[in-house]
């Protein structure tokens, strides 16, 4: 169990510059998360813990040991790839005890550790299979029996479960995170998938253009976006350029578009907003409702489509040409091209300084 | 200049970081036998071209330049062809006589090797689509029998069609004597002898390059343009076509290279204009009395090198070799392949047995002249059987020798090509520095680098050397087998390494294991098969290598390689030929067994592997 500190690391692939001054702090035993779009540098990221990227600027510590030229073979970290990388030649009790042999740990030392490896996956008699026999399911969990037989001081996973079904996937989510409790191994995830990632983790690092835009934990970045990029990448919403016209207890926005004045809150208390600045105002589905109360704005919007999703409706509409994002209950009964009026309260109106 | 500096600490970074101590190994020991067997030889004819009583100059470019020997400054001599009538005890006989014109030793290598290169891609072609798009009965056994010239190497082949296509040869005796269905006994030799031969041997080439890159397009890619609405020949013209492009070049580059190059296919027909080829030329007139190296043979190596060195690149750098590896990776897919009915596929087999029965001639005659006792001039067949021309392998003086020479040399080869090839091609695959790509187009420089040259280099290097051919032939001779075939095995190896997702390795390396322990425990283990695949081919290429081995034992006789005792056996009249037709069948039965045996080991990647 460490505590994972990385200090304004950069890495360049050519011209394109993978990390722009990451700086991260992942505590003991924490479920961390890299969340964001494709190329957005969070793979090269978890790469550069593992030792297989050299950065190029930055130092990176696992407690107060400075491994940023440890390389990787020797820094203990246990990753597991993305396709699993079972090695097709040896059977599942050879790729589980590769790294203890390679330890040169005594044979009964070895098969005490496998087996305890593959009870915690829960593959007890599976050792004789090669990869090829086994599941997909099956396959992750023996990739990482594989890294936690070493005890590894940080689990790397590297978009674990983008290869499983939809149904399986939630399954080992639940599955890694219970490893993870039972073992108290801090664990880097990776994905981009933002609901996998505010399902399983502590904390979540979002990360666009080599940069980390806002860390926190789930419910922080979903309903405090530091920025229109958090707010955008993190769930839906309706979002609606304006500027700061005035500022009392709420701040008084002017929208675009014509759509009328609202008072909206700061998304977080520590972004200072002023009188003049421009703002993204963000309306997360679920914070609007048509019936009035007090201290509500209101919009009027005309329906352009209405999507079923089980336990919501899920409501597009127009105003003025912006798009709205409406979750209503699943009983309410609306038609195509109705206009309704919708209010979301003061403080569910968030305004993202630009 | 700060920012340079800063790029070269970064790289230097990189470079400690990528390299352990084995890489250091394997890079260190690739360049070093690529250094002294393959640049500074090539790096002395250069020199030694520019150099004219010890002072530097163009002396021996003017001396080829000007003279009508190289370039037909006294017009074009030879005649395409002629019509000879005579008469004899059966009556009048007209002998339509094809040599070939004459441009001098410079064109003519040129347009032999273009000619060449255009018939065995249009073949090569119409097979390829045939067999990649239409499906019909017994296409597997078709496609396989028409691979089977890549069984021969030119030399052998050589002399087997030279015994059907002269004047009082099979064909002739066939056609025009016994048959009578032939109005004119026809006789091909010298150029256009040479042009037919390497058609035969090389369209194999350009076949296999063109089906494996139309059997790896994309299927949706196709069935998109048809949902489009295109069909027949436009669906051809736009989709197909352009897609199989880079095998189309691939091939079309890889036969003029080797018919450049080829020295083994004229030199059986001495005493024609096919004694006017670059190859051939250098190999007769290299020599002073005085046992140096001449200064024009020099020159004209130069030239050779010039030539086939721009193929090479153009090669490289439009088609890349690399890319088309990438390109014939896949394959998970099934390729649309038609059904065809009776009537075409009749067609189609009427098409590919007059192919084959003209491809395979040159093994007939092989195959014939090795169990002959005699074949007279004029006979269909000869007019006994006998083994004795194999146990003459045996009793021969030399033959024996000779053989046994062949198989230590490739073997020891053999393990050189594996273990430098394998360390390339990972080194290659799998270090990412800046740089790598040099030595991906060092190690495959061989394929344009033709033998005679390589051979003459040797020469006036290793001359005055411990290391000189004259006082032992073993090192040079397996130096250049190992350097001339190792881009075969390395790109089977590279292949292979390419099949192998990077993963596999970094997990173990994750874990625990050095690089050095990844290596021999994961990555040596998947990639087995192809090493021993690529194994295979380099020692059958190294047994059936002809320009260094003839030169080389040329130079002496005691360690040549069964290659030069062939060619020795071939013009010392008398039953030589039936020796080294012998001689021939025993390669060829040796390539078929290592070509069959890769086949099944590789199974379905043999495809890519064998196009190079």
């Amino acid at each position: 169990m460490v505590n994972i500190r990385t200090h304004n690391v950069v890495k360049r692939f050519g011209a394109v510059v993978a990390l722009d001054k990451v700086s991260l702090d992942i505590k003991h035993g924490e479920f961390f998360t890299l969340l964001g779009p494709s190329g957005c540098g969070k793979t090269t990221f978890l790469r550069s813990i593992a030792g297989f990227e050299l950065i190029d600027e930055g130092k990176i510590f696992f407690d107060d040991e400075d491994v940023t030229y440890v390389p990787p073979h020797k820094r203990n970290t246990g990753m597991v790839f993305q396709n699993y990388a079972l090695w097709p030649h040896m059977t599942v009790y050879d790729n589980i005890a590769y790294g203890l042999r390679v330890r040169k740990l005594p044979k009964d030392e070895i098969d005490r550790r496998v087996k305890w490896a593959l009870k915690l996956v829960h593959l007890e008699g599976f050792e004789k299979r090669t990869p090829h026999q086994l599941s997909g399911g099956q396959q992750q969990r023996v990739a990482l029996a594989r890294v936690l037989v070493i005890q590894p001081k940080v689990l790397l996973l590297d978009e674990p479960l983008s290869n499983l079904d939809a149904k399986l996937r939630i399954e080992m989510r639940a599955e890694i995170r219970r490893l993870q409790r039972e073992l108290g191994i801090t664990t880097i995830y990776v994905t981009h998938d933002q609901e996998e990632a505010m399902s399983i983790s502590d904390k979540i690092a979002v990360m666009d253009h080599g940069k980390v835009m806002q860390v926190g934990d789930p419910v922080d970045i979903y309903f405090h976006p530091r920025n229109p990029f958090v707010a955008d990448f993190i769930g839906q919403g309706t979002f609606i350029e304006g500027s700061v016209v005035d500022k009392d207890e709420y701040l008084l926005v002017e929208l675009e578009e014509g759509l009328g004045r609202v008072r909206a809150v700061p998304s977080r208390r520590d972004v200072e907003i002023d009188v003049g600045d421009k703002v993204l105002v963000a309306i997360r589905p679920e914070s609007f409702s048509i019936s009035s109360n007090k201290a509500s704005n209101r919009f009027r919007v005309k329906i352009y489509h209405i999507s079923f999703l089980g336990n919501i409706k899920r409501v597009q509409a127009i105003s003025n040409g912006k798009k709205f994002l409406i979750d209503v209950e699943p009983s309410a009964s609306f038609n195509l091209d109705d206009e309704i009026d919708v209010y979301v309260p003061y403080d569910l109106t968030l305004a993202i300084k630009v | 200049m700060a920012t340079l500096l800063e790029e070269i600490r970064r790289e230097l970074n990189e470079l400690r970081w990528q390299f352990d101590l084995l890489n250091w190994a394997q890079l260190t020991s690739v360049l070093a036998v690529f250094t002294f067997f393959l640049i500074i030889p090539v790096l002395t004819i250069v020199q030694a071209s520019f150099i004219y009583e010890g002072r530097l100059s163009l002396y021996w470019f003017q001396l080829i330049l000007r003279d009508p020997l190289y370039l037909p400054w006294k017009g074009v001599g030879g005649r395409l062809f002629d019509v000879i009538e005579y008469s004899t005890e059966t009556g009048r006989q007209v002998l339509i006589y094809i040599e070939g014109l004459d441009f001098g030793v410079i064109l003519n290598s040129i347009y032999v090797a273009s000619l060449t290169t255009i018939f065995s891609t249009a073949i090569g072609f119409i097979l390829a689509f045939i067999f990649a798009k239409y499906k019909f009965f017994g296409d597997e056994v078709l496609r396989i029998l028409l691979l089977a010239p890549l069984l021969s190497t030119p030399f052998v082949g050589a002399i087997g069609i030279k015994k059907m296509i002269t004047s009082e040869g099979v064909i002739n005796t066939l056609l025009v004597d016994m048959l009578g269905i032939m109005p004119f006994r026809l006789e091909f030799t010298g150029i256009s002898a040479v042009i037919l031969v390497q058609t035969l041997l090389f369209y194999p080439i350009a076949f296999l390059n063109i089906y494996t890159s139309i059997i790896n397009i994309d299927p949706t890619l196709e069935e998109q343009a048809e949902n489009m609405g295109a069909s027949g020949f436009y669906l051809f013209r736009t989709v197909t076509l352009p897609l199989s492009m880079p095998g189309v070049e691939a091939g079309a580059l890889l036969v003029f290279i080797l018919s450049i190059e080829d020295l083994g296919t004229p030199i059986v027909f001495r005493g024609s204009n096919a004694d006017k080829l670059m190859p051939v030329f250098i190999f007769r007139n290299m020599f002073t009395p005085t046992g140096t190296i001449k200064g024009d043979a020099t020159a004209l190596s130069l030239i050779l090198l010039v030539i086939s060195a721009t193929i090479f690149i153009v090669l490289r750098k439009y088609i890349s070799l690399r890319r088309y590896a990438m390109l014939t990776k896949g394959g998970v897919w099934r390729p649309r392949r038609r059904k065809l009915g009776i009537i075409t596929t009749i067609l189609i087999y009427i098409l590919c047995i007059s192919i084959l029965a003209v491809a395979l001639l040159p093994h007939i005659g092989v195959v014939l002249l090795a169990f002959a006792g005699e074949w007279p001039s004029g006979s269909l067949l000869p007019t006994y059987f006998t083994l004795r021309n194999f146990v003459k392998l045996f009793t021969e003086p030399g033959v024996l020798r000779a053989i046994l020479n062949s198989v230590v040399y490739s073997s020891v080869a053999t393990i050189l090509i594996v273990l430098l090839g394998v360390s390339a091609a990972y080194l290659v695959s799998r270090v990412k520095v800046k740089g790598m790509e040099a030595l991906d187009t060092l190690v495959t420089l061989p394929i344009a680098i033709p033998g005679i040259i390589v051979a003459t280099g040797y020469f006036l290097v290793y001359i005055d050397t411990p290391l000189s051919p004259l006082i032992w032939g073993a090192p040079l001779l397996i130096m250049s087998y190992t350097v001339r075939k190792f881009p075969f095995t390395v790109r089977a190896v590279f292949a292979g390494l390419e099949q192998v997702d990077k993963a596999l390795e970094e997990s173990a390396v994750n874990i625990g294991a050095s690089r050095t322990k990844v290596f021999f425990t994961i990555t040596l283990p998947l990639i087995f098969i192809n090493i021993l695949a690529g194994g295979m081919l380099s020692f059958i290429y190294s047994m059936s290598e002809v320009s260094t081995g003839i030169v080389i034992g040329d130079a002496n006789h005691n360690d040549a390689p069964m290659t030069w005792k062939m060619y020795d056996m071939l013009f010392k009249g008398f039953g030589g030929t039936f020796v080294a037709a012998a001689m021939g069948v025993m390669l060829m039965a040796l390539q078929f067994i290592m070509i069959v045996a890769s086949n099944l080991l590789l199974r379905k990647r043999a495809v890519a592997l064998i196009g190079i």
